[in-house]
């Protein structure tokens, strides 16, 4: 009777860690969603143009939801959820956490909130990022982690279609940590390092 | 992966000037660059984040790095000073003269490229480069009053293969040149009403699909895919001729290593004898020849997959053209098993958060030894 108490929970304790196993494994499960389907929720996820806004404004918002839905923004400005990115939360920023040896800087809140958002920057400071890497405050980006380099090749006119479409995104209240400034990077050889698991919309201790 | 590239202010050879060609420019005209920018590049103008002085002690520190400045006097161009209204008349005899002086040849009879006989241009250093759309006045490097364009063919642009009209034209026939080509500005699209948009959209995507090459040229550009599938050095400058080449290498446990593919056209190592469906199966879905399949970070195709299908076709147009790189860089591995389970148990359990990891050098193979030590 022992030996079979024995066995059983053997046996379940062995079935029980292979479970947790194949779970660690598969989780998440980036590699079991069919392709297709994984990218057809990002395509998604990018909130249709303000149907209420003036037609220019419509046509031009249009055209700035394609650059953005294809140039890689929600990628980085996701906003995290309990498992992965929160697509409700479009562009709210948070996800992610680059670690350089110039600093180390959270990916910001591009919806249109007045307080946390890109609702409290100028259609040319929005511009001058995204062609030249620079904040308002002066500060350069890096063009690793905020890819301006590429974004300055945009036409005037597309850059300015994105920022017609980004000042249209449904505003979330989520307020960024400020970029701190200072040799973060551990890993010999290392560029930077990006963190993602964690929601970064408010400090870790 | 700018488009001009930064200039070297070592050899202080500056486009945007109102001196002689071949001249230093004055302490104003880089004030001038530095305040204002060069519109249709990345350089911003920073007077509304640097004072007056700042600025002229910038414009002190660019002259500093080129001996230059210490041998020479800018020779400022004696013209004058009054630019007589655009008149009607003004503009008629700078269009006689865009034709005299045959400026369509590379701007196009319309400004626009339209019947340009030279397309393809390089600059002083080699780098490709374009001639100004002249109906795009928002984009002109050095601005877009006919007295600065009047400037621009007085004195040419140094390094870029656009001359000096000093000796082939007298300044009244720049001046009235200069009015003509403002008057080629079209609307831009912030002033467009609904159905010029409209019009204007739809025109673009004929101009694509009539020249995918282009248009590929375009999406790589600004999707900024040389980014990450060039190899860098330690201070994040592409390694030399290594442009699309490949081997960054990104370490995502834990999950895997992901060093970047080979985007040039050589048959062995790169994308030569991959097929088009394969390439587009590769940015959009994240599955490469073999049938790994990739994570969606740090390669966002999940982004890359809501391009139509025509700008992914333009995308793979425009690789085939990038000429041959010769780098084999390792296929992606995955973390051994119990590392990969350990590292999820840590996340999920734990609290812990493995980062992705960028290495500089490149960890592919170019089959030179002296490119060996970069490994």
């Amino acid at each position: 009777m022992r030996r079979v108490l024995a066995w059983t929970a053997g046996t379940l304790l062995a079935v029980g860690l292979l479970a947790l196993g194949v779970f660690l494994y598969v989780m998440p499960p980036f590699f079991i969603t069919p392709p297709e389907t994984f990218v057809q929720s990002m395509a998604e996820a990018a909130p249709p143009v303000d149907a209420a806004s003036a037609p220019a404004e419509r046509a031009l918002a249009e055209r700035g939801r394609y650059l953005v839905m294809t140039s890689g923004c929600s990628g980085c400005h996701a906003a995290n959820g309990d498992r992965g990115p929160d697509l409700t939360k479009y562009l709210a920023g948070g996800s992610l956490k680059f670690q350089t040896a110039h600093g180390t800087f959270v990916t910001r809140n591009l919806t249109s909130d007045r307080e946390t958002g890109l609702a409290r920057r100028t259609d040319d400071e929005v511009k001058r990022v995204l062609r030249s890497g620079v904040f308002p405050d002066g500060r350069v980006t890096s063009y690793t982690i905020m890819p301006w380099g590429a974004f300055s090749n945009w036409t005037e006119e597309d850059r300015h279609a994105v920022v017609v479409y980004l000042r249209q995104l449904p505003p979330v209240r989520q307020a960024i940590p400020n970029p701190t400034v200072g040799n973060a990077v551990t890993i010999s050889g290392a560029l930077e390092q990006v963190y993602g698991l964690r929601d970064y919309s408010v400090t870790h201790p | 992966m700018m488009t001009p590239r930064p200039r070297s202010f070592i050899e202080a050879r500056y486009k945007i000037r109102t001196t002689g060609t071949g001249s230093l420019p004055t302490d104003d005209d880089v004030v001038r660059s530095v305040a204002h920018g060069l519109p249709g590049t990345a350089m911003p103008g920073w007077a509304d984040l640097l004072r007056p002085a700042d600025i002229l002690a910038v414009v002190d520190h660019l002259k500093s790095l080129s001996p230059r400045f210490l041998r020479e006097q800018a020779r400022p161009v004696s013209a004058e000073n009054e630019f007589p209204e655009q008149s009607p008349s003004s503009v008629a005899r700078g269009r006689a003269a865009y034709e005299r002086l045959q400026c369509g040849k590379c701007h196009g009879i319309d400004g626009r490229g339209t019947g340009a006989v030279a397309t393809e241009f390089v600059d002083d250093w080699g780098l490709p480069t374009a001639a100004t759309d002249l109906t795009e006045s928002w984009t002109f490097r050095g601005g877009a009053t006919p007295r600065d364009v009047f400037f621009r063919l007085r004195t040419g642009m140094a390094g870029t293969p656009m001359p000096s009209f000093a000796d082939a034209s007298s300044d009244p026939e720049l001046r009235d040149l200069g009015a003509y080509v403002v008057s080629l500005a079209r609307t831009p699209v912030w002033d467009m009403r609904a159905d010029e948009l409209q019009a204007f959209y739809a025109d673009r995507d004929r101009e694509a699909r009539a020249n995918p090459v282009k248009r590929g040229r375009y999406l790589v550009g600004t999707l900024g895919c040389a980014t990450c599938h060039s190899p860098l050095d330690e201070e994040r400058r592409v390694l030399p001729g290594m442009k699309f080449a490949g081997g960054l290498l990104f370490v995502f446990d834990p999950f895997g290593r992901y060093p970047t593919g080979n985007l040039t056209s050589d048959r062995e190592t790169g994308l030569g004898s991959w097929s088009d469906d394969e390439i587009i199966r590769a940015f959009t879905l994240g599955v490469l020849r073999d049938g790994t399949r990739l994570p969606p970070a740090p390669m966002d195709y999940a982004s890359y997959g809501s391009l139509t299908a025509a700008d992914q076709a333009a995308i793979v147009a425009y690789l085939r053209t990038i000429p041959p790189v010769r780098n084999k860089v390792p296929p992606p591995t995955k973390t051994a098993l119990l590392r990969h389970i350990w590292l999820k148990f840590s996340m999920f359990f734990l609290g812990l958060d493995p980062p992705i990891v960028l290495f500089a050098g490149n960890v592919g193979d170019t089959g030179d030894q002296s490119q060996e030590g970069r490994r």
